[in-house]
């Protein structure tokens, strides 16, 4: 019998301990690599270093603060602790993204802060797009980071590895966030939770960058605590068991008859096939996120709606997610294409995924969005109904003012 | 052994449920974020904590965002345990980071007690008269509890030699 291979995870922890091997389940603190910080919990941060007496971040060059999730602040009191987190991090001497940069991960991706191997600690849950370059990329609370920034260090446990293996061809209209609502509709959270999953086959192998980072981005909706997908062609060396061994868990997928997917509110984990949902009316479209914000996401709807007509009964809004972006779909005419056809064109960043900023869904309104999760009030109404979906089901919805049907969609 | 008043909650709980995110960019302090704690979700039900309470959930508790936040605003309000079958992984570490025991249970047998006596050296919880046992958190995470929290412990080891765990030093 060929010996199992050792998870990435667990080569990247005892590299990191200091040791040759670890064991799934042991308890270890770790040295991290980065450390980077979002303004939902650097207020916070600032709080604990003062109620701590902190005031040293252990390599200023390894921190960052990006300012993402309130980027037109709203209100007076988000614009205070905004203010309190600026002065905070400019005391610090760390790296600072401004408001209008870009969501933190996608900062990341830009920055080069995904590096294979690397512990990567992020104070925001999506993290996990730094699966996408094979580092160990966490999410964490305001505590856990603000004890990495003061040591540099962490403490964890060794997860243990699920694989996931992807056969088959999806059809044209079929999308990576197809799959992933397929993922979290087919094995729920139980099959993930708490562990390290390793992504495999032919079909994640051919993912582009963008889509490789918004299919490690919904790791967190998977309930696991990292994901790994495998190296691409030309990406830097990644540290890769590119199969699982004898004994190893495995879970198989077969995208050859998925459907393109919508989700019910309020779960990511309950999705059906759009032609269950196929012509009731949407009232708000939103794309953007750091699953799909980026320059694929919207080149495809802009492709989508040119020479159209966003429908005069839904509010469509694009949110470019990072400053590179939104340049780069300025430069190609997406901007221009998208705002033609009626959509509005708002500032890089997190844009409505969260409720914290524009625009805010109304009472008993229907939403189709990009998003990774649709949670009950999670766009800071809780008598709206969200829907997840790809950004082409997202957009085509917009021009029709429906959901579409699989007839609507290419293919 | 600690006795608590039990709070039950049903299904699974996001950290959205638990405090809404527009919360936690306004107000950084415990006290304001407590009203707001399942206002989405349980309206009504914040006010009706007090302290030395445990949630105890029936489902996954704590899935979604990294917010801290959920933590501290659960705190607040007085919970002093949570109780659930399984537990959103980043929710569960920011529990045991701010002193929060977080308790891995099947909790059918928990929810319609009124209330629990729990032991985490021993592992154990006595409901009325029976004896329900759970795996006992390592040595670290009790020791994070009796510490005050993750970065308070941080700061006690500060100077300490390095021990053979290789801890956090600040």
């Amino acid at each position: 019998m060929a010996p199992r291979p050792t998870p990435l995870v667990n080569r990247i922890v005892a590299e990191r301990a200091g040791r040759a091997t670890v064991d799934v389940g042991e308890l270890l603190f770790v040295d991290v690599d980065r450390v980077y910080v979002q303004d939902g919990n650097s207020p916070t941060i600032a709080r604990l270093y003062r109620q701590h007496g902190l005031s040293t971040v252990f390599d200023p060059e390894r921190v960052a603060f990006v300012f993402d999730h309130t980027v037109l602040v709203p209100n007076r009191e988000m614009a205070d602790r905004i203010g309190e987190a600026e002065r905070f991090a400019r005391e610090l001497g760390v790296q600072v993204f401004g408001r209008g940069a870009g969501i933190s991960h996608l900062v990341a991706l830009e920055e080069g802060w995904y590096v294979p191997g690397n512990v990567v600690l992020g104070s925001d849950s999506h993290t996990c797009v730094g699966g996408a370059l094979q580092s160990l990329a966490l999410g964490m609370g305001a505590t856990d980071i603000a004890a990495a920034m003061v040591t540099g260090r962490t403490w964890l446990k060794v997860p243990d590895t699920v694989w996931l293996h992807v056969s088959g061809t999806p059809h044209a209209s079929v999308r990576p966030k197809d799959v992933l609502l397929e993922v979290l509709r087919r094995f729920g959270m139980d099959a993930f939770l708490y562990r390290s999953v390793q992504w495999t086959g032919p079909w994640v192998e051919s993912l582009s960058e963008d889509s490789a980072a918004s299919v490690a981005s919904m790791g967190v909706e998977m309930g696991a605590k990292c994901v790994f997908l495998p190296p691409r062609p030309g990406s830097p060396e990644g540290l890769v068991p590119t199969a699982a061994g004898p004994g190893d868990r495995v879970l198989e997928l077969d995208v050859s008859t998925l459907s393109p997917m919508v989700s019910l509110p309020h779960s990511p984990h309950g999705s059906v096939p759009v032609d269950e949902l196929g012509g009731r009316p949407v009232d708000y479209v939103f794309v953007g996120t750091c699953t799909n914000g980026r320059l694929e996401d919207i080149a495809e709807i802009a492709g989508l709606v040119e020479g159209h007509r966003v429908a005069p009964s839904v509010h469509f809004v694009v949110t470019p997610g990072s400053r590179q972006t939104y340049l780069d779909a300025i430069s190609a005419g997406y901007v221009a294409t998208l705002v033609e056809a009626g959509a509005i064109v708002t500032p890089p960043g997190c844009g409505a995924c969260v409720g914290t900023q524009g625009s805010v869904p109304a009472s008993g309104s229907t939403v189709l969005t990009t998003m990774n999760r649709n949670f009950k009030g999670r766009m800071g109404n809780p008598d709206a109904g969200i829907h997840l979906s790809s950004p082409l089901v997202a957009a085509t919805a917009a021009l029709l003012g429906r959901f579409p049907t699989r007839e609507d969609l290419p293919g | 052994m600690s006795i608590y008043r039990v709070v039950p909650v049903s299904g699974v709980i996001s950290t959205d449920d638990i405090i809404p995110a527009r919360y936690k960019h306004m107000y950084t302090d415990p006290d304001e974020l407590a009203p707001h704690v399942f206002e989405h979700r349980f309206p009504g039900l914040a006010a009706q904590f007090e302290t030395g309470d445990a949630v105890v959930g029936d489902s996954t508790f704590g899935i979604g965002s990294s917010r801290e936040q959920a933590v501290s605003a659960l705190l607040g309000c007085g919970v002093r345990l949570v109780v659930a079958p399984s537990f959103g992984r980043i929710f569960y570490r920011n529990c045991w980071n701010l002193g929060l025991p977080a308790i891995e249970l099947e909790t059918a047998s928990l929810v319609t007690a009124g209330q629990l006596d729990v032991s985490l050296q021993t592992g154990t919880v006595v409901v009325g008269d029976e004896v329900v046992r759970f795996a006992s958190p390592a040595p670290l995470m009790i020791d994070m509890v009796g510490a005050g929290g993750l970065l308070a412990m941080v700061l006690r080891d500060r100077g300490a030699p390095a021990g053979t765990d290789g801890r956090m030093q600040a």
